[in-house]
């Protein structure tokens, strides 16, 4: 997003706010009122009181001035109130974008996005309309204060706190761009050191620390240079503060001889220098520091924040109930499908053509790395075909209405913090009868959790379940899903053989069911009617047998596991392609993978990007 | 021990910018000084105004004064910005290359996040520290100028300046005690939604193919209002606290200015000398901004100490010896290792013959990893010796040891602009044909050509599997080279048949290279020449995979992962 973008953005947030910024203006009138008296009230206790031998009517005067201060309090406690109201609204945009997004990216920085990021905005944004609201209220204050006392001592003062003002106004840009330069040296470093840090093992297996001292070596100076460069940049500051806060009053002084001989009162010249001093100098000095800094850092975090705009927002959901089109179109068709992930990377799926009858059960397998999970992908309309075209039902995949069509689990199962219930009837529109709900959990093999947990209505906590217990729960909720094409992308890789069998009969078995599993074990190959195997851009497809007979492949695939001493009939993992987890990795592993795991007494440490779902893209390829 | 590295830190980071820490103590005091100076100067000179008296040179003192302060605080500016970003620059070398020195002892102590926040935050915030210190007689002499210049004035002025000044602190002090509840209150809240936020974003397939994202965002935000109501309060607690506090100083300052007043009536004071006690008030009620330069002070001092216990966890020493040649012989003598009190190794002998493999397999937890990272010197034992061709790794210089031995991860990290970069991390980067031949020989080079700049594409946007990243890991193990290579569980996720594809080439890979390799599968385990049979901490038996596969218990080692997770 363009500085011009944010500014936009930004007026109208403020435009639609326009009783709260009138709200905050009245009781930041109060605060003009304390300040117009700081100078005005002691004049006139000069000049009608003490020096009139009247020290009553003095002491009255500066009364009016502490009730002023008072009021002025009252004011100032009112406005943070009405900074709130302008404060707390941006921060529910903002977390609503930075959820928005990290939810429609998978993407992990919105996590910081959302504690770091916000607060800072937040914190900054209320820091710049205190400010600058201040500075406006003060000079107000000040400058009708001084007009009151006599409109000679405007001319003094006014004329160099003006050519302050340009002058900082002048030189905002530069100090803006030194801020922003300082900012992502800073960021650079972090993000350096964020690598760096858990990778600390592997530096030193490969004895590349100086390597990476130097390297990080040259993160460390750049970020030092920028922020001396700032740091010479702020006597900018320094100029704009003497011209328009400090030279005022030794023109007031310098000017005094006339000033006095064209009727300016004793009371008037000490109220004009106490405006000076005790107003117009803080308010300016404010507003120096905090716009120059603050400014930028908002600009720089907003810029983060609303990257890529409000954009595609999926439609899917509302219209994800509609019944699938009862046409003969077979239940998936690929033709000519081709898709790499980089316009000059070889492809990674080529000229795939596959049609699956309604009903019919398909094994997808191949060595990792091959594109099963890629095939999932784009079946779920997650990816787009670089050629080619996919149907689903007849319909194209990647529209907006699929939703209700397919559905897809993929390794990493789902689950939220909420009660059972709710995580089962997430792909639904309404919450879903107990009765099917307790008959789908029978199915797929849930009961046992379920009735651990209490029932339907007992609270999950996603952490405390186990990698194989959440891909229950994940397998459940698409067993109750109303699409009748399920793609079980290594969804079942945390189950032993015998509940993994279970499952995928249970899915098998679903009235209208079609069902796509990209296999984990070579017994869910020989479930399924008909296998699919991808192996170095030769596919093979046909029956189990079939492909024993035809495939080379597919023979290493089955084969490979069987010369295992003691002639173990059923190899676990025999095909896995996990997502950088393992089952038996140990206690504690969760199955989503973004947890930093502590592996093993020597502590490794994971680091949380090596191992995320790599989001669009689709993870093991 | 911690506070002396502290202090030790403290001094050393002070005296990096010790000219220019002199250098800004002088120029701080000396504002100071020209501050407390011009209200005195002012009243002097408006006497003489007002007397209608020759006043000029006093005029000039003033504007000389008013210049002098600003070129005393354009050099404020540049040498407290320069001191904090050389003191925060100095202080994060110095910790990088001590982290890297201690190596992965340190990201075990410490957990790599939190490494990242002290060396990036708390650096920062102890870069203040000697800038502060060095401002802080300037700081403090402020406000007691301001005071000690009210009683030269007159005594009373002082007096009721200083009969106010407790109120004042009393305000000032509950603004920080109000506040922490309605804090709490919001961040729970905003805890709620981040864990919800996590989820989801660890569900970014399920969400996306249901193209749930709207109901889910919506899910998620459910708590926001709540989050906002919080805020709202937060924000109310501390306008009452602000308004209190900034009643205090201007009414102070009033109370000051009536006192003189009357004495302004009574002729014991000029207008000059009112409006000077007046600015005196001002400074003297500036012990506000010192109390909160106190507290920066201690935010910084605290940060150092965090930084001070990141350099009190010493780093291995390494020893003066090269290694001769030889075949590659490991030997492991009576290695016994304890970690957070536990023994994990217990007086574990093993004799790997050179160029021969040797599988290593047990229960999780049985001590594969540490012994992994035992046999390579990337931990050190509490007891025991580990020798390769007869010389005790300890006595092996850095690079002598890292060039003979290589290490391959179950999860490794891939460190480096690019992927060719991170294959060829290291001392001596290898020549690009190395690369790819490690690549091709770890199955990585069919989808790193895949890669949208297949070698040259960046780490960061390389999606990859945890199969993926194995197969670059072992890549960078083979690019690497040595005599002794060691795979700790550096196989498991991936494919059987890519597997046994590795093996083939890692096991007929020539002579000249020993590999020690920590398993899971039954497959990894007959192909190696031995298997040692790990379990809590101890051997249990070596042989080889068809010797101790007649036994039930070794059996068991293999037995299903997804067993224990449905009954």
């Amino acid at each position: 997003m363009t500085e011009v973008g944010i500014q936009r953005l930004g007026l109208r947030f403020l435009r639609a706010r326009w009783r709260v910024l009138v709200r905050l203006a009245c009781w930041s009138v109060l605060e003009t009122g304390q300040t117009f008296l700081t100078g005005y009230a002691p004049a006139r206790a000069l000049d009608e009181g003490f020096l009139a031998g009247r020290p009553a009517t003095g002491l009255c005067w500066l009364g009016i001035a502490g009730l002023g201060v008072v009021v002025g309090a009252y004011g100032t406690a009112r406005v943070y109130a009405a900074v709130a109201a302008l404060v707390e609204p941006l921060r529910d945009r903002l977390v609503a974008r930075v959820v928005a997004r990290g939810v429609r990216e998978g993407d992990g920085g919105a996590l910081s996005g959302l504690t770091q990021q916000v607060e800072i905005a937040r914190d900054t944004f209320a820091g710049l309309v205190m400010m600058s609201r201040s500075f406006l209220f003060t000079s107000v204050g000040a400058l009708v204060g001084l007009l009151s006392l006599d409109p000679l001592l405007l001319l003094v003062v006014a004329p160099p706190l003006i050519a302050g003002l340009g002058l900082f106004a002048a030189s905002l840009r530069l100090l803006a761009r030194r801020q922003e330069a300082f900012l992502r040296a800073d960021e650079a470093l972090a993000a350096d050191l964020g690598t760096v840090c858990p990778g600390l093992r592997d530096i030193t297996a490969t004895g590349a620390e100086q390597q990476i001292a130097a390297a990080t070596g040259a993160r460390i100076d750049a970020e030092l240079r920028a922020a001396r460069s700032l740091a010479r940049w702020g006597v900018l500051r320094v100029a704009a503060l003497a011209i328009g806060g400090q030279l005022p009053i030794v023109l007031l002084l310098a000017t005094a001889p006339w000033l006095l001989a064209h009727g300016v009162t004793t009371g008037a010249l000490v109220g004009a220098l106490a405006y000076v001093t005790q107003s117009l100098l803080p308010a300016l000095r404010n507003l120096v520091h905090g716009l120059g800094t603050g400014g930028s850092r908002l600009a720089v975090v907003l810029r983060r924040l609303l990257r890529d705009g409000s954009g595609q927002q999926d439609h899917g959901t509302d219209e994800r109930d509609r019944p699938p089109s009862p046409a003969p179109a077979p239940a998936l068709s690929l033709s000519r499908v081709t898709f790499a992930y980089g316009p000059h990377s070889a492809p990674v799926i080529e000229d795939l053509d596959l049609s699956l009858q309604t009903g019919a059960h398909l094994a997808v397998v191949g060595p990792s790395g091959i594109g099963k999970s890629t095939l999932t992908a784009l079946v779920a309309g997650l990816l787009e075909p670089r050629h080619g075209t996919i149907r689903v039902y007849g319909r194209p995949a990647n529209g907006p209405d699929r939703a209700g069509l397919r559905v897809l689990i993929p390794q990493e199962a789902y689950v939220v913090t909420g009660t059972l219930a709710e995580n089962l009837g997430l792909l639904r529109p309404d919450p879903v009868p107990e009765a099917e709900l307790l008959a789908a959990a029978e199915a797929v093999g849930l009961t046992p959790l379920l009735e651990a947990l209490g029932g339907p209505s007992a609270r999950v906590d996603p952490t405390a379940l186990s990698a194989g217990e959440r891909q229950l729960v994940a397998l459940t909720r698409a067993f109750l899903s109303s699409a009748p094409l399920a793609l079980l992308d290594e969804a079942t890789c945390h189950l032993d053989a015998t509940a993994e069998a279970r499952a995928e009969r249970a899915f098998a078995a679903r009235p209208g069911g079609t069902l796509v599993v990209v296999a984990h074990r070579i017994s869910s190959a020989r479930r399924a009617d008909r296998v699919l195997v991808l192996d170095c851009r030769h596919t093979a497809y046909g029956t189990h047998e079939e492909l024993l007979d035809r495939s080379a492949p597919y023979r290493d695939l089955v084969g490979d596991w069987t010369p295992v001493p003691g002639g173990r009939s059923e190899p676990a993992l025999a095909l896995r392609d996990t997502d950088g987890l393992d089952a038996v990795a140990g206690p504690g592993l969760t199955g989503d993978g973004r947890h930093v795991v502590a592996h093993g007494p020597a502590g490794q440490v994971q680091a949380p990007g090596d191992l995320r779902d790599r989001g669009a893209l689709g993870g093991e390829g | 021990m911690t506070t002396r590295a502290e202090k030790a830190l403290a001094a050393s980071a002070a005296r990096h910018s010790g000219t220019r820490c002199v250098a800004l103590c002088l120029v701080s005091t000396a504002a100071t000084g020209a501050g407390l100076l011009l209200p005195a100067v002012l009243g002097r000179a408006l006497d003489l105004l007002l007397a209608e008296a020759p006043a000029t040179r006093w005029v000039l003192y003033c504007a000389g004064l008013v210049l002098l302060l600003a070129v005393l605080d354009a050099c404020q500016t540049v040498l407290t910005g320069t001191v904090d970003a050389r003191t925060a620059a100095w202080l994060r070398g110095r910790l990088t290359e001590h982290v890297l020195e201690v190596g992965p002892r340190a990201a075990a102590r410490f957990g790599p996040g939190d490494l990242v926040a002290r060396l990036v935050g708390n650096a920062a915030q102890a870069g203040t520290a000697p800038a502060a210190r060095a401002a802080l007689v300037a700081a403090l002499a402020g406000p007691l100028g301001g005071v000690v210049a009210l009683a030269l004035i007159d005594l009373w002025l002082a007096l009721v300046f200083l009969a106010g000044a407790p109120v004042l602190t009393l305000l000032l002090r509950t603004l920080a005690r109000d506040t922490s509840t309605c804090v709490a209150r919001y961040q729970e809240v905003q805890g709620h939604i981040a864990a919800a936020l996590a989820e989801a974003v660890g569900g970014h397939r399920t969400i996306a193919a249901a193209r749930a994202a709207d109901r889910e965002t919506a899910r998620i935000l459910g708590p926001l209002p709540e989050l906002s109501r919080a805020g709202h309060r937060m924000w109310q607690v501390q306008g009452r606290a602000a308004g209190q506090a900034v009643a205090v100083a201007p009414l102070l300052q009033f109370a000051v200015v009536a006192v003189a007043g009357v004495l302004l009536a009574r002729h014991r004071l000029s207008v000059g000398e009112v409006l000077a006690a007046w600015r005196y008030a001002v400074l003297a009620v500036g012990v506000g901004v010192l109390v909160g330069q106190l507290a920066g002070l201690a935010q910084a001092r605290a940060a150092a100490d965090r930084l001070g216990e990141v350099l009190a966890e010493p780093a291995p020493a390494y020893g003066p010896r090269e290694l001769p040649p030889g075949p590659g012989r490991l030997e492991l003598r009576g290695i016994t290792a304890r970690r957070g009190g536990r023994t994990v190794l217990d007086g574990v002998d093993l004799v790997v013959p050179g160029g021969t493999t040797l599988a290593v397999v047990g229960r999780s937890g049985a001590g594969k990893s540490l012994l992994a990272a035992v046999a390579g010197r990337l931990a050190d034992p509490d007891d025991g010796e580990v020798l390769l061709d007869g010389v005790p790794l300890r006595e092996l210089t850095h690079d002598a040891l890292r060039r003979a031995v290589g290490h391959a991860f179950e999860r490794p990290a891939l460190i480096g602009a690019t992927i060719e970069a991170a294959i060829g991390l290291g001392p001596a980067a290898p020549c690009p044909a190395r690369i790819r031949q490690a690549a091709r020989t770890a199955r990585a080079d069919d989808f790193v050509r895949l890669l949208p700049d297949g070698y040259a594409t960046a780490v960061a946007d390389a999606p990859r599997s945890g199969g993926e990243s194995q197969r670059l890991g072992l890549a960078r193990a083979f690019a690497h080279g040595g005599r002794l290579l060691i795979l700790d569980d550096a196989l498991s996720s991936l494919d059987t048949v890519t597997e046994a594809h590795i093996t083939g080439a890692l096991l007929g890979g020539g002579p000249g290279t020993t590999r020690l390799l920590m398993a899971h599968r039954a497959m990894t385990a007959a192909r190696a020449d031995a298997v040692a049979w790990l379990d809590e901490g101890r051997i249990r038996a070596v042989g080889t995979h068809e010797e101790l596969w007649r036994d039930a218990g070794y059996r068991a080692v293999f037995g299903e992962p997804g067993a224990k997770e449905t009954p």
